[in-house]
């Protein structure tokens, strides 16, 4: 595998390692001998095309696909041997979509990821009110899910998912370790300001042990938020490593199909990323 | 709190219902009457006729509203309701099936064996409509009932042509497993829909949250942790057995599922640690009041239930179509 990760932890136990994924549905292949290792504690990001399968990969990493072949260890333990219900307490996810059609309020909706966790309302309220901060929809908390924006119903959903995996006290250093999110585009629909904001608290919340795994479509933040990037090309892996090495013009083209060019704006930690065809 | 309260409200609700039945009929009944005792005959009609029939109606209104709860939990939507889907006229094909073919091949035939025979029934058209309108955990709702019309016409008329060929005495009429009748209900029949129903409710109940869960989805569901699988599973026997059985004993009544559980959510929302326990006494509530005024509106005479649901639930379910006009199904 092409730049693979330089710094390599001696033990895998708040790891997702999986070798020689396959996958196919009806006889159309859509992994083949995927192959990585997600290290806990990390913010990653899945890049390719549409249908290069990273939705595949996700479902596979989360065990809502069984793969054909291969094997995946999550937390140094074989994913295949560990319960959902064991799984739910550890790694919470957000779908691309979601079908909600009943009217629940928001605040009901963010209960059932704690009810998830077992935890009732009078046992959770601290943590509910934090998660409610950290999506910013404290304010709508009694309004109906039905009734919001799209952006507002993503952050209510996402702070779901949130509740799902949040500790009894999420200000430890090490309050998420050997936990996980994966997120299928949370970014998309979000506006500017609450993009930035969550993006923030992925990274800080990251440096207290929580391994994110995302798919973004937005090279720019793949570079602002991402540690490392899996980069997807037709099922398999094209490359894997830190974000400064494999995210190159290069290997974009390669992935993608266009051309980029790179540019270090001054004042910015991280250098962005433009599409150089289709200009006007 | 909100909730309680709303316990007490029906639970009260019910009571009343069921002593304004209780009360009315040829035989005159008056409170004081109860006081002071009863006569003879007084005392067999209330009993032996107008208890059960209350108890009865109480139960499968209970039991049907909470059918539709879980069905809608199942396909994630407020129109799935056993009658609009094919769940309860198949049903009804399943107990004539077996008084037919039982008085052919081993003679007299046992509620049981009816009550058996419409809960195969049931699951069968639940698990086809779920085969035919879910595809990859994503429901359609318009292929729901469109494949409900199909199959409520295909059994409807199979039920109807073996009614009408054969002369068994057990069959009844078409009119029976059309409209419902709480006339001639007995205790064990009640005491029947009462044990299992009871036993299924309280079973439903206990997996509250995974139905909660089940209505964000069936990929949520799973990534929160339950046994999907088996939950869909569970959701479509316990289901069939609460529609089976009632079919069986009193027929297709309509629109019980579709009414009380869209407003119980109006009143307390879709969570449903409250959804279940008040569609319940709602399902109770209206099925004692409509069977009252079936009775009582055309004295002597009985105005079938099924036929009063009908007139209730129809425009209901127009009024919940409408609104959904423009938002999609």
């Amino acid at each position: 595998m092409k730049g693979s990760s330089a710094q390599v932890s001696s033990d895998f136990k708040h790891d997702i390692v999986f070798s020689d994924l396959n996958y196919a549905i009806d006889g159309k292949s859509l992994l083949e001998d995927v192959s990585g290792r997600f290290e806990g504690g990390r913010v990653h990001s899945i890049l390719g095309q549409n249908g290069a399968g990273k939705s595949s990969l996700l479902r596979c990493l989360t065990k809502e696909w069984h793969p054909i072949s291969g094997d995946i260890r999550f937390n140094g333990q074989t994913l295949q041997d560990q319960s959902y219900r064991e799984l739910a307490l550890k790694r919470s996810v957000l779908p691309q979509n979601q079908e909600l059609a009943f009217s629940f309020q928001v605040e009901q909706l963010v209960m059932l990821g704690f009810d998830a966790q077992g935890l009732a309302l009078n046992e959770c309220a601290t943590q509910l009110d934090d998660v409610l901060e950290a999506c910013d929809i404290r304010h709508l908390a009694q309004r109906d899910y039905l009734t919001l924006s799209g952006g507002e119903q993503k952050r209510a959903q996402l702070a779901r998912v949130l509740a799902q995996i949040w500790p009894q006290n999420s200000l430890a250093d090490d309050a998420f370790t050997g936990k996980w999110l994966f997120l299928d585009e949370w970014s998309d629909g979000l506006d500017l300001k609450h993009q930035v904001c969550l993006g923030q608290l992925l990274r800080q919340w990251s440096r207290q042990g929580l391994g994110v795994v995302m798919i973004l479509h937005d090279l720019n933040q793949i570079m602002q938020w991402a540690d490392q990037c899996l980069l997807l090309k037709a099922g398999q892996v094209h490359s894997q490593g830190d974000v400064s090495t494999v995210m190159t013009p290069a290997n974009i083209e390669a992935v993608l199909g266009v051309k980029v060019g790179i540019w270090q704006p001054q004042g910015s930690a991280v250098p962005m990323l433009f599409p150089l065809q289709g200009q006007r | 709190m909100r909730n309680t309260r709303s316990l007490w409200i029906l639970s009260t609700a019910l009571l009343l219902a069921a002593g304004l039945s209780l009360q009315s009929g040829s035989v005159v009944l008056d409170w004081q009457d109860i006081w002071t005792g009863l006569s003879e005959r007084q005392s067999l009609v209330v009993w032996e006729i107008r208890l059960p029939r209350i108890v009865m109606a109480a139960l499968v209104g209970a039991g049907l509203a909470v059918a539709g709860v879980s069905l809608q939990a199942l396909f994630r939507n407020p129109l799935a309701e056993p009658g609009l889907i094919g769940v309860s006229s198949s049903a009804a094909l399943g107990a004539v099936l077996v008084i037919v073919l039982g008085g052919v091949l081993w003679g007299e035939v046992q509620s049981w064996q009816m009550s058996l025979a419409a809960f195969v029934m049931a699951a069968a058209a639940t698990v086809v409509i779920y085969l035919i309108a879910t595809r990859k955990g994503h429901t359609d709702v318009a292929l729901m009932l469109l494949a409900g019309v199909a199959i409520n016409a295909v059994a409807g008329a199979l039920t109807g042509l073996l009614i009408t060929v054969s002369s068994d005495v057990q069959l009844r009429s078409v009119m029976f497993w059309m409209m419902g009748s709480f006339s001639g209900v007995s205790w064990q029949g009640v005491s029947l829909m009462g044990v299992v129903g009871l036993i299924v409710l309280a079973r439903l109940l206990s997996l509250s949250r995974a139905l909660n869960a089940l209505l964000l989805g069936e990929q949520n569901c799973l990534h929160m942790g339950y046994a999907l699988q088996s939950l869909k599973w569970q959701i479509m026997g316990l289901s069939a057995v609460l529609v089976g059985i009632s079919v069986s004993l009193v027929g297709v009544i309509g629109f019980v599922g579709l009414m009380v559980p869209h407003m119980v959510r109006l009143w307390v929302g879709p969570d449903h640690r409250m959804l279940i326990p008040l569609s319940a006494l709602g399902g109770a509530v209206l099925l004692v009041l409509a069977d009252w005024l079936a009775k009582s509106m055309m004295q002597p005479a009985e105005l079938p239930i099924g036929l009063l649901m009908a007139l209730l639930g129809g425009p209901f379910f127009l009024m919940m179509l409408l609104k959904r006009r423009g938002v999609g199904l």
